[in-house]
């Protein structure tokens, strides 16, 4: 997620191009708040480090892979890095393609590992 | 509640084989016996059907952050619970427990055991669909 803004970009609105879809995106949301990742396919880009807490020098695409549900009821999608397995969980924005989010949230249940039938009767 | 599953058998075949187990958990290891949870506090043995990296309770699916990140390192000096907060299933179906660390907000991945607790797991990836009426599952449901 290279931020592509110019010094005479008076607004400060940059875009990225996405990493898996090539889409380009604008790096800021409708609501103002920082974008990270892709709302058509959620693709994302490994540029900051959690354990070193500032920039990495991963650069990798981070592909979703679940949606973790906070206390609050907001949905977070977990992104893991392909080039170093790293996981990050972003929160979602509210033009996020919800048929991706969607099929992301009901994938496990899509090939469970015991039959679902049993938890009828619960 | 085993179920025969022929994709994944097939898919097993040709998938990366676990990691080797370097640390063992043995006389002179880290723990000569059973862990206890921290959560729920009940014993549980070291060896678990179908994976040979335990790192959860089977009952509460709780964790403690010790590994960073090869499995049994021991690298990490948090010692914080580890919260499983949702579901993953690989491209062949098979499912994954993701953990936050509730001390450093650390990420996890850990494919789930054989006697893990089945409601617990099911909860687990039900939980994003149970909406409150007002959060994002209900748009999104809406929207299809």
């Amino acid at each position: 997620m290279s931020t592509h803004s110019t010094s005479n970009n008076t607004l400060g609105i940059g875009t990225f191009a996405c990493a898996w879809c090539g889409l380009t995106v604008s790096a800021t949301a409708a609501d103002g708040r920082p974008r990270n990742h892709c709302p058509s396919c959620l693709h994302s880009r490994h540029v900051t480090d959690l354990v070193e807490g500032g920039a990495g020098e991963c650069h990798g695409r981070m592909s979703p892979i679940a949606i973790a549900v906070l206390r609050t009821g907001d949905w977070m999608v977990i992104h893991r890095c392909v080039r170093c397995d790293e996981l990050t969980s972003n929160p979602v924005c509210a033009d996020d393609n919800q048929l991706v989010l969607m099929r992301m949230a009901v994938r496990p249940l899509a090939q469970p590992p015991f039959p679902l039938e049993a938890f009828g009767a619960l | 509640m085993p179920r025969r599953n022929t994709t994944r058998a097939r898919a097993s075949v040709r998938r990366r084989p676990q990691r080797h187990k370097d640390v063992l958990h043995t006389q002179g290891g880290h723990r000569a016996n059973d862990f206890k949870c921290a959560g729920c506090l009940l014993d549980v043995p070291l060896d678990a059907p179908g994976t040979g990296h335990r790192n959860h309770c089977p009952n509460c699916l709780l964790s403690l952050h010790v590994d960073a990140r090869v499995p049994g390192d021991r690298a990490a000096g948090c010692r914080g619970r580890m919260e499983a907060v949702s579901m993953s299933a690989r491209p062949d179906g098979e499912w994954l427990l993701i953990h936050q660390c509730l001390t450093c907000g650390e990420l996890s991945a850990n494919r789930i055991a054989g006697d893990d607790n089945p409601l617990a797991l099911v909860r687990l990836a039900l939980r994003p669909l149970q909406g409150t009426g007002t959060g994002m599952a209900r748009s999104a449901l809406l929207s299809l």
